[in-house]
């Protein structure tokens, strides 16, 4: 309660003054505050108006620290007043998803590749501004493209591309005389199963089938280097259908490396994102497939590792090495009352000086999503950040060979991929029957998502 | 003592001319409308509605971003049907009756060594209320550090230290593992509230009827089945009801532990809710899963009810 209106309560107590005199008293008190905030307000509003701005925290801190300060800039300059909010990789979706059903999203925000599909309804479209930033920078890159348009409108404008490949100790390939692999099979086998010492704990490979993104990635990428894939190239489902004989090719290697090979250490598949980061800074794994927030931290923390590692082209399979390039892009809400200035923001934090600054800070992470940007000598610098480059300019977009939907991108959410592969390894059930029972899933979201 | 009305003023035994209400209710029934009506709408609100709501939504097709589309119980039926949520139901009901029943036997063991003639008894009774005065996520992490297959201190304990495997075992990646771990990191969060309520339930036995039970010639194993069991009956009752309805419920330990995996074999129905929700983005259904074994739970809750009521008529 207001100090003021406590006294004159105690007054009123003690007798000291009347009734009548206590609600005059406390009338002017509880007025007089009410005025002070109007005016607190008008002096607010005087300040500009005011914009919710969500942005990614992803883990490479140095990145994050220069959006936000080059936010804090525009800010300053366009004289608005920005309220900050950070979502990461576990409560990213449930920020967005509460925040669409409540009406109440933010003015713009930092999503990843799923966020221009799922959040279509309420994102603004956003094609002149995505069209004048492409062509200012040679155009767009054809996944990102993909990941931002649908029947020619706009949904998002593309910022980035986490950059990343096989992270491989190239001190142990070189003790045994090896050379660096291209494809999963023999290649990484190979040097996995002649670079291991489970007695050691040092295992040859590090890659979850668990339900995270590693897992889906590594899913997904194995089935298109296989021949095979979730979707054709109608967007119709094809895991158990036209892509079968790949499929299976493809699923029975991921659940041999664990089962038949046993170069993967013991508890894989209960990783999440974070664990072979975990595992191969301490020296348990020869290789592992990563973003390169794993060679920003080895960098950041002067890991003796950083100079032992060696960042790979994603190896491949029979069919080729396949990698999904999936953005990050800027999300503008319908909601939002400032339209103009959420534009204004993108324009400012997309300029090309701005941006390599983020980007020089990013250690590869802040792969290009333009033409322009993937010739910057930047990604010259380092031969393992060309290595990144590569990885993002070959790469293509889930639903690949067919277009990226709502149902490709319910299937990575849902971990489908994933799922199958644990089935396997865990369930006990044979690569076919996992594959049928994954199809099965996938046709029923197909079948929903097409009803949408 | 009888007392005849027509000895009585008149005021008195004047009845009601109007309003049955006020007949029943008193003359001061409208005042008690204007006293509950604030309470009324409170629950109203905040329970009936979001309720209310719930089951409509889940009766719908409802996508994040788009408006519900009403399609009746189809997606009930579409569930019955799917394999994964019925892993999901056995795996609930494994979860759940597997994590009470240890809980129950621990808690009763606790509640027995509190009563004895044990040195620091308050000592040892606040540490073994720690597990439940943890956070939970804080305690799910630690196991999940604890169960990690590289970098666990279990399996160093196991492998390193006590040399009793010969290899790390993955704790939350093998199927006869992964939910003995998370049922375990549930025994442990929640056997101390089973085994403080029954200490609180052993306090209010009467001495005297160990005594006679011992007089009786009763043995210690026999004064438990024939006094302490019985005197416990109903806070068991009540702890295991409760117990089941939160474990059932129970999102953290699973969620930071394994998310339901691998392959679903950890998957269980708050889980597969919030998949269904924010993974999918399918509200109705995501609130169909939640709402399915609702029926289920309502009528052990109830039938526990009436056992209880039964015995306390006895």
């Amino acid at each position: 309660m207001d100090r003021r209106l406590h006294a004159l309560a105690e007054q009123l107590d003690a007798h000291l003054i009347s009734r009548r005199e206590f609600l005059r008293r406390s009338a002017i008190v509880t007025g007089s505050a009410a005025a002070g905030l109007h005016v607190l307000g008008s002096m607010a509003h005087a300040q500009g108006p005011k914009l919710r701005v969500w942005l990614f925290k992803s883990y490479v801190t140095a990145g994050n620290d220069i959006l936000a300060k080059q936010v804090e800039a525009w800010a300053a300059e366009r004289k608005v007043q920005v309220e900050f909010d950070w979502a990461t990789f576990g409560d990213r979706e449930q920020k967005f998803v509460a925040a669409v059903e409540a009406g109440n999203p933010p003015d713009i925000a930092e999503m990843n590749y799923q966020g221009p599909m799922r959040y279509r309804p309420a994102l603004r479209d956003v094609t002149k501004l995505a069209k004048d930033l492409a062509a200012a920078r040679g155009g767009m890159l054809p996944f990102a493209e993909r990941v931002v348009q649908l029947d020619g409108q706009y949904s998002g404008i593309p910022r980035l591309v986490f950059g990343g490949g096989l992270h491989i100790r190239k001190d142990l390939v070189a003790e045994k005389g090896l050379k660096m692999p291209k494809v999963y099979d023999p290649d990484v086998l190979d040097v996995a199963r002649k670079c291991q010492d489970p007695s050691k704990d040092l295992w040859g490979f590090g890659q979850t089938l668990n339900r995270c993104d590693d897992g889906n990635g590594f899913m997904q990428n194995i089935l298109w280097d296989y021949g095979g894939g979730t979707w054709d190239k109608d967007g119709k489902p094809a895991l158990a259908t036209t892509f079968l004989k790949q499929n299976l090719a493809a699923i029975q290697f991921a659940v041999d490396t664990i089962q038949k090979h046993k170069v993967q250490p013991p508890g894989v598949m209960s990783w999440t994102d974070v664990s072979n980061n975990e595992a191969y800074m301490a020296g348990k794994l020869v290789c592992t497939n990563n973003g390169a927030s794993l060679y920003y931290a080895m960098g950041a923390k002067n890991h003796p590792l950083y100079d032992k590692t060696q960042v790979l082209l994603t190896p491949g399979g029979p069919a080729g090495a396949f990698v999904a390039s999936n953005p990050y892009t800027w999300g503008l809400f319908k909601a939002s009352k400032h339209a103009e200035l959420t534009e204004d923001l993108v324009r400012w934090v997309e300029d090309e000086k701005r941006f390599e600054e983020y980007m020089k800070a990013c250690s590869g992470q802040a792969g290009p999503v333009y033409k322009v940007r993937a010739e910057h000598p930047y990604w010259k610098t380092n031969p393992n950040y060309e290595g990144m480059l590569q990885n993002i300019l070959r790469g293509v977009w889930i639903g690949y060979p067919g277009p990226i939907t709502p149902a490709a991108i319910e299937v990575q959410a849902q971990y489908i991929l994933c799922d199958m592969g644990g089935r396997i390894v865990v369930g006990g059930l044979s690569p076919e029957a996992a594959l049928k029972e994954a199809h099965k899933r996938v046709e029923e979201i197909h079948r929903i998502r097409s009803r949408a | 003592m009888a007392i005849s009305t027509a000895r009585l003023p008149g005021a008195l035994t004047q009845r009601p001319q109007r309003g049955g209400l006020r007949r029943v209710l008193g003359p001061d029934h409208r005042m008690g409308y204007l006293f509950v009506t604030p309470i009324v709408l409170f629950v109203l609100s905040l329970v009936a509605y979001p309720f209310g709501y719930a089951l409509y939504l889940s009766l719908t097709h409802k996508l994040v971003g788009l408006p519900p589309v009403f399609v009746g119980f189809e997606n009930y039926i579409r569930l019955s049907a799917d394999g994964f949520f019925q892993r999901a139901v056995v795996n609930s009901a494994i979860f759940t009756f597997g994590s009470v029943g240890f809980k129950l036997v621990l808690g009763v063991v606790m509640a027995l060594v509190l009563t004895s003639n044990i040195r620091w008894r308050s000592f040892w009774t606040g540490v073994l209320l720690i597990p439940w005065v943890a956070p939970t996520v804080v305690s799910a992490l630690n196991f999940l550090w604890i169960f990690d297959g590289s970098l666990g201190v279990l399996n160093y304990l196991l492998v390193r230290v006590f040399r009793i495997l010969p290899q790390g075992v993955g704790w939350l990646s093998e199927p006869h593992t992964a939910m003995a771990s998370v049922i375990a990191v549930n025994i442990w969060r929640g056997f101390p509230f089973f085994g403080i309520s029954f200490l609180a339930g052993m306090k209010a036995i009467p001495v005297e009827l160990y005594e006679a039970a011992a007089v009786d010639g009763a043995g210690m194993l026999q004064r438990f089945r024939h006094v302490t069991l019985p005197g416990l009956k109903n806070i068991m009752i009540i702890v295991v009801l409760l117990s089941t309805i939160w474990t059932f419920n129970d999102f953290q330990i699973v969620y930071i532990l394994t998310k339901g995996g691998p392959g679903g074999t950890t998957m269980v129905m708050p889980v597969l809710t919030y998949e269904t929700a924010f993974g999918a983005q399918r509200l109705g259904e995501a609130i169909a899963v939640a709402l399915y074994l609702l029926p289920l739970l309502a009528i052990t809750i109830m039938v526990l009810a009436r056992y209880m009521r039964k015995g306390r008529k006895r």
